[in-house]
């Protein structure tokens, strides 16, 4: 385990012995600034300023089917954040992306904890377990979309032939089970997301405590209480806020697996704004709503990594 | 319970544990691979078809080249490949004055890290309106350069820490011996540094290539790559599931291959080198 925070014994470069006029001097006392300058260069123009931009078309009245850029004050926000579905996709966000990365983080664990001991052919489950990580979240929803589909979907039937009865669930339709769908979808993901990071964790942690432990007469569980879980409590924060920052811009499998329907029942907020503003050409009011979703993902970055920070302190 | 008794029932849960975890994870793989080789006729069939007894290539042809799968895919290796390389020529050299000068001291890190975690729906919105108006708007530059924007803080932050990690002797005996920073750095340091740049970059093209909200908003008849193809066969329209599983199998493989190929330093490529695996 290494700190996040960068560390502290780093001089501060070129001055001195180059100090003194001509080109090739200030070459190299600028090479700070001079090898960060194209990189900062370029997220200023293609992030900074974008959203700088965006700012001024939330004030403005910028809509495919309005002519004109009108100064309207705060009016596309006013009427993104009356707009009940705003708010539904909000909560649908907040929820699904909650239940997301607690499921990926219990069987993450459980599963890190699984693999924690060697075994025959370890390294070949693990080139297995992690395969999902390197698919398009849209393959995922496409994958998922076809074993529960009905009626081509394989699922409905296995269950049936399980449960002894005729089984017809409308995954990807029926609350609540498109919810459970698009978990399932999620969780297959991300848990090896977890489960990596975890078990990264885990065997960083010395022997010696458990040794001693063991000596103690210290059962399995209170091992894992009392000597596990609070040397892996940076590594866990790590992972949860990492995966929970990517959890709450859930869109790609929303887009393929129910379009967030029916309705608009299974809206995420990514979701919601990409429909107002390359659906309906609200873009004024999308702007606006995505500065809005902009400034809560802020608050919740700057929650998590302050606690993150914290905890790398204390350790 | 005796203690040999309880050992020997926690071993059988672990191994189930694991059983279970290789069933979740392979059997959509499984279902989407037999379905890419599967003829139409077996779709609906009851039981359904597990494993085809003729299996066939005609969802490939079509997946490539009535849906377009091809133009997309070489679209997507141009992109992922321009966008790489970009970002790694970029952020290899932030990376090394973040660590190496401190350069904007832990602001400009920190800012650096907190593009990762910006929403794609807000930068996504104005960066379609200005490249309508820039001419940027289905070109594969366009989005070649958000792309590199987007994985900037992977490249970076992964290669601070790398350049953190590594002893700073050989430069410092390399300045003793007459060169300035900018030998060391080239000539030194980059090349003590080329496996983890290898790696950044593998990570940074697996990023692009599995991208899809911005090759979504940002192209469309011109410069689309594969994941946007996927499109044609969403759930609820149609009934492709052979074409659409060719096309997952196609889209799949190389970055599986590669993400594999890189798994030592996965922990790393996840955590933007916040953790040393």
């Amino acid at each position: 385990m290494t700190p996040l925070a960068p560390s502290v014994f780093l001089p501060t470069g070129a001055r001195g012995r180059t100090a003194g006029g001509g080109r090739a001097a200030w070459l190299e006392r600028r090479i700070g600034l001079l090898l960060v300058a194209p990189a900062v260069l370029l997220i200023l123009a293609l992030s900074v300023y974008p959203l700088l931009y965006s700012l001024w078309v939330s004030f403005v009245n910028y809509d495919f089917l309005v002519p004109g850029h009108a100064f309207v004050g705060l009016r596309n926000f006013a009427s993104v954040i009356a707009d009940p579905i705003a708010r539904s996709s909000l909560a649908t966000t907040v929820v699904l992306s909650a239940i997301d990365v607690a499921m990926e983080f219990a069987l993450g664990l459980g599963l890190a904890l699984a693999m924690a001991r060697p075994f025959a052919g370890r390294g070949l489950v693990t080139s297995v377990l992690i395969v999902p990580l390197f698919i398009s979240p849209v393959i995922v929803g496409q994958f998922w979309a076809l074993l529960l589909q009905r009626p081509f979907g394989p699922t409905d039937y296995v269950l049936g032939i399980l449960l002894g009865q005729p089984v017809t669930i409308n995954w990807l339709s029926g609350f609540p089970w498109n919810f459970l769908a698009l978990i399932l979808a999620d969780v297959w993901q991300w848990t090896p997301f977890m489960f990596v990071i975890l078990s990264a964790g885990l065997t960083a942690i010395p022997d010696e405590p458990y040794e001693a432990a063991e000596i103690d007469g210290v059962n399995g569980w209170q091992a894992f209480r009392y000597i596990t879980l609070p040397q892996l409590v940076p590594m866990i924060l790590l992972a949860v806020t990492f995966r929970l920052l990517d959890a709450i811009k859930l869109f790609d499998v929303i887009f393929m697996m129910t379009g967030g329907g029916p309705g608009t029942s299974t809206y995420t907020a990514s979701f919601f704004l990409y429909e107002l503003g390359f659906q309906h050409f609200h873009l004024s009011e999308a702007t606006a709503g995505s500065w809005l979703f902009l400034l809560l993902t802020a608050a919740a970055v700057t929650f998590l990594v302050r606690r993150l920070l914290r905890a790398e302190a204390a350790q | 319970m005796s203690v040999v008794r309880r050992r020997r029932w926690t071993g059988r849960l672990r191994f189930l544990a694991i059983a279970a975890a290789l069933l979740y994870v392979l059997l959509p793989l499984y279902w989407v691979a037999v379905t890419s080789i599967k003829p139409s006729d077996d779709y609906l069939a009851v039981p359904p078809v597990w494993f085809p007894a003729h299996p066939t290539l005609v969802h490939y042809a079509a997946a490539l080249f009535a849906y377009r799968g091809l133009a997309g895919l070489s679209h997507s290796v141009t992109v992922a490949l321009g966008a790489t390389l970009l970002s790694v020529l970029l952020g290899t050299p932030m990376g090394y004055s973040l660590a190496r000068f401190r350069t904007g001291g832990t602001h400009l890190a920190f800012w650096v890290l907190s593009q990762r975690f910006l929403p794609p729906v807000a930068i996504g919105l104005p960066i379609f309106l200005l490249y309508r108006n820039y001419g940027l708007y289905d070109t594969q530059a366009g989005l070649v350069l958000v792309y590199t924007v987007m994985t900037l803080p992977l490249t970076v932050w992964m290669m601070f820490a790398y350049f953190r990690q590594l002893p700073r002797e050989l430069e410092d005996a390399a300045r003793v011996d007459g060169c300035g920073w900018w030998q060391a750095f080239l000539r030194v340091a980059i090349p003590l540094a080329l496996p983890g740049i290898a790696a950044a970059a593998v990570f940074a093209f697996i990023t692009v290539w599995t991208e899809f909200f911005f090759a979504l908003i940002l192209t469309s008849r011109h410069a689309f790559t594969l994941p946007t193809v996927f499109r044609s066969f969403i759930s609820f329209q149609g009934a492709q599931y052979g074409e659409s599983s060719a096309l997952a199998m196609v889209s799949l493989v190389p970055s599986i291959l590669l993400g594999v190929l890189v798994q030592r330093h996965l922990v790393r490529g996840l955590t933007l080198g916040a953790v040393r695996g």
